[in-house]
């Protein structure tokens, strides 16, 4: 480790390092998570180089930041992931699922090693087996759990050497004697100006005593690469190359391996020194020249300092700030009184002669702009899209699929949806569960599923929609379903009152019931019958409702519904004598103008009115609203047909007044629910607008 | 109502029930018509002036409905309305207290708000027993008099959250 603080090592001189480890914390976190996203999508068959390298790019900064900060577990596994990743890149491993499952777990592991610097508690990771793993990947993809590829094997005695790329080495090389000692530091620049060489440091403190320089150096180039290249500054007899020493241990004393050769005698190749794992056979038949079959030298002990070339801060180009939830809220309170104050401002300034204050008036109208865009930007901060939550399933699904040995495939849709911080927070467990159900109940085994015709990958689709003023997200699968039988069965098992003459959906709903599990197995994904009362209950008490639906045999739709609680949502305000209504654009079909004489009465007093050959009934928004009146001869005559929870209803409002995203309030913070009203809003002009809910307004229609 | 009014204010009426009746503190007084009123000061968040709230469909008629309060939905209780005051005119000295009860920020119409004082024990009378009376009262816990003034003082928290007052949903009030 002394070797790669060295830059930390003289911050901390001066700065208290502790300041920034915050800043390190959620950078690290960030590269995890864009870790994990990149290596879920990278085609083990045909890797994408600008994905390995985006993915060599994360552990590398992570490492840097661990190194400065001096936390050495952390920098030592991301070292070897980056060993790994870096061999990847270059081609000189085949990328397979074992290698991608191992780099996965390290990045587990790197979360709760972060963890617990930043003070979780945790115990320590042990990560002894994660490296060795890794490390049998770089050594040649001979892992023993995975039978990888292996384009560079272990045995291999590599005839023609100067075509031996393969690999990292860790060499020691020596410079000298040299008559001017800078010469050798040229060397260095030569690194740093040809990135791909590797890296070099000094190992001494850049005197040696008799003349020499030794470094340390970290490449995948061949000698004869690196002696041609040397020669540029120093003349080739000066130079010397050798592997580096202390870290081949795991192979010391292997059977065969020739005695010691004192290295000054040969010329630069003091190789069998430590004789690392070359078996007995291939060992002599070693020539001088060049170093062969340079890939079997791990570099496990290798602690480059990589952060010389690219600084520990790699992520200055951080994308997301981190802001406590109070200081938006204030935010948001705050631009709420502003937006309030302009349009008083506006109103006041109204009856002013625009000739005479010119400057005022356009100054004005420059700060309503502002103002808005102000508000807009600022409501938009609370939110934030379903992706968030959805983006943690792919993983646990290609786990959880792995584990089961299934085939799955998650499907979203929706992801844009912006939904509350805080409730996104609260639902994500909820949902987990969910998922975690249809994966393991209801997905079969890819052979039963390809016995019933189907193919042998099952769908797991998630959905997020705003629907008549809440938000629902959707667990679809293509898997088995429900068995009604079975249910009613095991219902009565368990004491549960189930008649035959039970509904589906009533059916379905038993499920729900405190520990009541279907799956004729326990185990330790789900099935043990804590899931989906726990859910339920979650949901609940965020206010929300689940739904089931499900054919036996094609799969389970489970829907959960909740209520908007500081959603954005796009509405339509429409307007009824002076007041104005909101209505969720999602639930808008169409709007029309309609002639007095097209809506006609059933039975003396429903109406209905024709749209393209359909009936549809009327809701006049002044009654249900008992909207005031003061011009009496107006006749309402426009027509939004509003559609919910599968019908359509067509509202007689006066006029349309536009569309604007808005921030959905809750009425019962301070007062309580109101009929036909999901919420409200606060407009441009700082009044409040309610928000109509679109599925009571249905209903209505239907008693 | 009745039925429940009477051992109300009977509770609230007898001197010796320390907890029912009314602390001495700080009072916001304000005016409804010709009454004054004086209600806890420190359940007072703010006063503002009277702004057009959005009117809520098939509410009763003392809720006028709800205001933006940077950026928090208010409902407005007119107390006048409430309370059976003769006349309710909106105009610029019409005032709205913003009350904190229960945790909920509640807006209450008043024709002007007077000053705040200072009440001691002494000063406060035990409420009267009023007998039929169309007017709810079970929310006056006292009768402060500071020199010739008449202050009736109110359980604002009481009346604002009590069922018929219709603003809080029964879990919440209760």
């Amino acid at each position: 480790m002394g070797d790669m603080t060295t830059e930390g090592a003289s911050i901390s001189a001066g700065i208290d390092l502790s300041q920034f480890y915050q800043v390190f914390f959620e950078e690290a976190g960030e590269n995890l998570d864009n870790m994990e996203q990149l290596l879920l999508n990278v085609n083990v068959e045909a890797a994408d180089d600008e994905e390995l390298n985006a993915i060599f790019r994360c552990a590398h900064s992570i490492k840097g930041g661990a190194a400065t900060f001096g936390f050495s577990d952390v920098a030592e596994l991301t070292h070897q992931m980056e060993t790994l990743l870096d061999k990847l890149r270059r081609h000189e491993l085949q990328p397979n699922a074992a290698m991608v499952d191992v780099l996965l777990q390290s990045g587990d592991a790197l979360r709760a090693q972060l963890g617990r610097h930043q003070g979780s508690g945790a115990a320590p990771v042990d990560t002894t087996e994660l490296l060795t793993r890794i490390k049998a990947f770089v050594e040649g993809g001979a892992a023993p759990a995975a039978a990888a590829p292996a384009p560079a094997p272990v045995s291999a005695p590599a005839p023609a050497p100067a075509a031996v790329t393969t690999g990292t080495r860790l060499l020691e090389l020596q410079v000298g004697p040299l008559a001017d000692m800078s010469l050798a530091d040229n060397l260095v620049e030569l690194f740093k100006e040809i990135t791909d060489l590797g890296t070099i440091e000094p190992l001494d403190a850049g005197q040696g005593s008799d003349g020499m320089r030794r470094f340390k150096v970290l490449t995948s180039s061949t000698d004869n690469d690196l002696l041609d290249l040397f020669t540029f500054h120093v003349a080739r007899e000066q130079v010397k190359l050798m592997p580096l020493g202390p870290g081949f241990g795991f192979h010391e004393g292997a059977p065969g391996a020739p005695p010691a050769e004192p290295p000054s005698n040969d010329p630069g190749y003091g190789f069998f020194d430590n004789a690392p794992g070359v078996p007995a056979g291939v060992a002599p038949a070693v020539e001088a020249e060049v170093k062969p079959a340079a890939a079997i030298v791990p570099a496990r002990p290798a602690t480059p300092a990589k952060t010389e070339a690219k600084p520990a801060g790699g992520g200055m180009d951080q994308t997301t700030l981190r802001v406590s939830i109070e200081k938006v809220d204030q935010l948001i309170n705050l631009v709420g009184e502003l937006v309030i104050t302009q349009a008083m401002l506006a109103q006041n300034s109204r009856e002013l002669d625009p000739a005479l204050y010119q400057q005022l008036t356009s100054g004005l109208a420059d700060l309503e702009r502002n103002t808005r865009d102000l508000q807009e930007s600022v409501m938009s901060i609370r939110m934030i899209p379903m992706s968030t939550v959805f983006n943690r399933f792919p993983r646990m699904l290609r786990d959880l699929a792995a584990k089961l040995g299934k085939k799955v495939e998650l499907v979203t849709q929706g992801e844009a949806t912006e939904l509350d911080k805080s409730l996104v927070e609260k639902i994500t467990d909820p949902l987990t569960h969910l998922v975690r159900n249809s994966c393991d109940h209801g997905i079969e085994m890819p052979e039963d599923r390809l016995a019933r015709g189907k193919p042998e990958q099952g769908t797991i689709t998630l959905v997020a929609s705003h629907q008549g003023g809440s938000i629902v997200i959707e667990v679809r699968d293509d898997g088995r379903g429900l068995n009604r039988d079975k249910l009613i069965k095991k219902a009565r098992e368990k004491g549960i009152d189930a008649p035959d003459t039970m509904t589906d959906a009533e059916c379905w709903n038993l499920i729900f019931a405190p520990g009541f599990s279907t799956a004729d197995v326990v185990t330790d994904v789900s099935g043990r019958g804590v899931g989906m009362d726990v859910v339920k209950k979650n949901i609940t008490s965020l206010g929300g409702t689940v739904e089931i639906d499900s054919a036996e045999g094609y799969g389970m739709k489970v829907s959960v519904r909740l209520p908007l609680t500081l959603a954005i949502m796009d509405g339509m305000s429409v307007g009824v004598g002076d007041e104005c209504y909101i209505l969720p654009l999602s639930s808008v079909v169409e709007s029309f103008q309609v002639q007095a004489d097209t809506i006609k009465t059933v039975a003396g007093s429903g109406r209905v009115v024709e749209v393209r050959d359909e009936y549809m009934p009327v809701i006049e928004m002044e009654k249900v609203f008992d909207v005031p009146r003061f011009d009496f001869e107006h006749v309402s005559s426009i027509m939004v047909v509003v559609e919910a929870e599968g019908g359509r209803v067509a509202l007689l409002v006066d006029e349309l007044l536009g569309q604007q995203q808005v921030v959905v309030k809750n009425l019962e913070a301070n007062y309580r629910k109101v009929n036909d009203v999901s919420g409200a809003t606060i407009m441009g002009d700082g009044r409040v607008a309610l928000i109509l809910d679109v599925g009571s307004l249905v209903r209505r229609s239907r008693h | 109502m009745e039925a429940s009014n009477v051992p109300a204010l009977r509770q609230q009426g007898a001197v010796t029930a320390p907890s029912a009746g009314p602390k001495s503190g700080e009072y916001l007084t304000f005016r409804l018509g010709s009454e004054e009123y004086g209600i806890d000061i420190l359940k007072v968040q703010e006063i503002r002036s009277y702004e057009a709230p959005t009117r809520i469909a098939n509410a009763p008629d003392f809720i006028k409905g709800v205001v933006n309060l940077r950026g928090v939905i208010v409902p407005i209780v007119d107390l006048r309305l409430k309370l059976g005051c003769p006349s309710a005119e909106y105009n610029s000295f019409t005032v709205v207290i913003v009350l904190n009860v229960k945790n909920r920020v509640v807006g209450a119409v008043v024709d002007s708000v007077s000053d705040v004082l200072e009440l001691s024990r002494d000063a406060i009378k035990p409420a009267p027993e009023l007998s039929t009376s169309s007017v709810d009262t079970s929310f006056i816990t006292g009768i402060g008099s500071v020199a010739d003034r008449m202050l009736i003082l109110m359980d604002i928290e009481g009346l604002m959250s009590s069922a018929e007052m219709g603003l809080m949903d029964a879990a919440v009030a209760a």
